[in-house]
């Protein structure tokens, strides 16, 4: 299997950033489909398609579309959350430049499915080019009567907004994103089973529909070529359908994003992206900085699916896949991950703020060469007070990757503690702790 | 570490004027922009995070206690309440005013991995400064900053609405040179580019 191209098929397109060129190459014709479709049967074809949303947990996407309210008595709000901040991912920026009319289809579908009045569109501030873009798809679309009032002549109503973030990570939770929205501090609210699920009350108290930019723009695919279409894709796997796009990053030869059809292995990925530079492989982050850390040996077996991917203790999630050489330090590779999570921590919940903040504490002290003998199990002392036990997943997310390095590597943190500097032949570049 | 969490001068952090000492700045297309702005949400409180944007373009990149009591009083919110919302979010500069540009180095993980740091030492060597202070003729702020997610073109920098890499430390040079022939501050131009992306054509 090599590269599927199915929502980056014309990226390297600057036409398809048109809406001219977006309809030349058989854009639209979901939405017209959509139109004639009844509003239940869209959902529907999300279910039997198997869409998984791509924002990293891998939920099932047709929980959300057939959990808003089938009858409508009030506003309903359609959210996309464009606001990648994991390290190691960058396929949303790229949707963004490049395909903005899969994401302004892809959601003016969903507001029809879900009868949605108002869509936002969450887009990190840092993505300005991303956010032009979909600030001129969306301009268009107006004009050619493709949102705004009585779409097609079809007495359709839907509006998109951009709504700019302004230098959060936690914001890419959803509800600390439906806070952020809401004009507050990006910091998370009470879920589910203590509060309803979004698509009951969601921003301003509404039901709401929330989406990464990759499940929508793969919306409008399924829509347009059919749910059985889609759903043959992947077909080798438990329960994954469809393509994922990976950032391949780090030591590699060809950085980028390659799309893959799930059941590909993982080592497939490694080659499209042009092999190791300066070295043999050492390790893979397989799905952004909060996943798990899998040896070289395990990237050799492991392949691309939700649950196929549990079976090398790792996941599939936003799909930032980090591949680094034998001069990796995996100690400061843990420290710098650490730092990471302690920086963003939004501080509302204590075993957040102050774990992630103890975690680097011990870490540094290890990379400086002052670790201690008990040094390990006080990290893991520390992970088990976080983990499962914060305010959102965030904590798990900062204890699983320091957590899967000292099970995969324990001798380089003994090692370290021990001798008081690392046993890889670091690169100077990655010396330097400050 | 600890660097890195506390950022600026506590003596330029934002104050909160007297009431009678509160001074309506924004330019008349400023005003008309807010109000274009708080009809896209159901509620004024909404409008914070784009008014604050908007606030950091008026008053010349920097969110002083002057700029978070006009956001307050234009959206009908509390000081406190603004005050809390643009102390949260990195991109608000409130720590102190920065320098003309702000030059924003990623040393997030896959930055790191392809040698960021010696794009930091050597900007830190060039300009003489360290993360979150401005050189002495208000020209450059350096800052490091978590992942820009351009981990294909690692090591990334951004200056205001634009992204550099992958970089090496002659093309710094050189975009340093660049920034300092440039006449408008790209942290003001920044924040008018977030704005009008939020803003549909033909609104304002």
């Amino acid at each position: 299997m090599a590269e599927y191209k199915l929502l980056l098929e014309h990226s390297k397109d600057p036409t398809f950033r048109t809406l001219e060129g977006y309809i030349a190459k058989g854009g639209y014709t979901g939405l017209k489909k959509a139109l004639t479709m009844e509003r239940s049967a869209i959902c529907d074809a999300i279910k039997a398609a198997g869409l998984r949303g791509r924002g990293g947990a891998g939920a099932p996407a047709f929980l959300k579309w057939g959990g808003m309210p089938k009858e409508k008595k009030t506003n309903h709000y359609l959210i996309c959350n464009a606001d990648e901040g994991e390290p190691g991912t960058f396929k949303d920026k790229e949707l963004l430049e490049n395909c903005p009319f899969s994401l302004v289809e892809g959601m003016t579908i969903a507001g029809h499915a879900v009868q949605g009045d108002v869509g936002y569109i969450y887009i990190r501030a840092e993505f300005m080019d991303g956010a032009k873009a979909v600030r001129k798809a969306i301009d268009e679309a107006y004009a050619a009567n493709l949102l705004g009032k009585d779409i097609l002549g079809t007495g359709m109503n839907f509006d998109l907004e951009i709504h700019m973030g302004a230098g959060s990570y936690e914001c890419g939770e959803e509800t600390a994103l439906m806070s952020s929205l809401m004009g507050e501090r990006g910091m998370p609210r009470l879920k589910f089973p203590s509060a309803p699920f979004p698509v009951a009350s969601g921003v301003w108290e509404k039901p709401t529909l929330i989406h990464n930019v990759e499940s929508y723009c793969n919306a409008q695919v399924i829509v347009n070529n059919g749910a059985e279409w889609f759903a043959a894709l992947g077909a080798s796997t438990k329960n994954s359908r469809g393509t994922k796009i990976f950032s391949v990053s780090g030591h590699v030869n060809k950085p980028g994003n390659y799309e893959v059809e799930f059941g590909t292995p993982l080592r497939e990925l490694l080659e499209l992206a042009g092999g190791v530079r300066g070295g043999k492989l050492k390790a893979c982050v397989p799905g952004g900085s909060s996943m798990p850390i899998i040896t070289a040996e395990d990237v050799d077996r492991a392949i691309i699916g939700y649950e196929e991917m549990g079976e090398v203790k790792s996941m599939v999630g936003s799909g930032g896949c980090m591949f680094f050489n034998e001069h990796t330090d995996i100690v400061k590779y843990a420290w710098r991950t650490a730092v990471f999570y302690a920086n963003e921590s939004c501080g509302k919940c204590t075993p957040c703020r102050e774990g992630t903040r103890w975690q680097v504490q011990v870490l540094e002290r290890i990379c400086k060469g002052y670790g201690r003998p008990g040094d390990i199990d006080l990290l893991k002392q520390i992970a088990s007070q976080i983990d499962g036990r914060s305010f959102c997943p965030f904590g798990d997310a900062a204890v699983w990757p320091i957590m899967a390095a000292i099970r995969v590597f324990p001798q380089e943190f003994e090692y370290y503690i021990e001798h008081g500097k690392s046993m890889v032949d670091s690169k100077p570049s990655l010396v330097g702790v400050p | 570490m600890s660097e890195l969490i506390q950022l600026g001068n506590p003596h330029q952090r934002p104050r909160q004027p007297r009431p009678e000492d509160v001074k309506l700045k924004f330019s008349e297309q400023g005003v008309k922009e807010i109000e274009a702005l708080m009809n896209h949400y159901p509620t004024k409180k909404s409008c914070i995070l784009p008014g604050l944007w908007l606030a950091q373009r008026e008053y010349g990149g920097f969110l002083s206690g002057d700029a978070i009591a006009e956001v307050a009083h234009r959206l009908d919110r509390s000081y406190a309440e603004v005050e809390g919302v643009a102390t949260f979010y990195t991109l608000y500069n409130t720590a102190h005013k920065p320098g003309k540009h702000k030059i924003e180095v990623c040393t997030c993980l896959c930055c790191h991995l392809n040698g960021a740091w010696n794009l930091r030492d050597h900007l830190v060597k060039k300009l003489g400064v360290r993360h979150g202070e401005t050189t002495a003729d208000g020209m450059f702020t350096i800052e490091e900053v978590e992942c820009l997610n351009a981990c294909d073109r690692a090591p990334a920098i951004q200056v205001g609405s634009e992204y550099y890499g992958p970089l090496d430390e002659k093309q710094l040079d050189d975009l340093i040179e660049k920034l300092r022939n440039t006449e408008e501050s790209t942290v003001v131009q920044y924040a008018a580019d977030v704005v009008s992306v939020q803003l549909r054509r033909g609104e304002v």
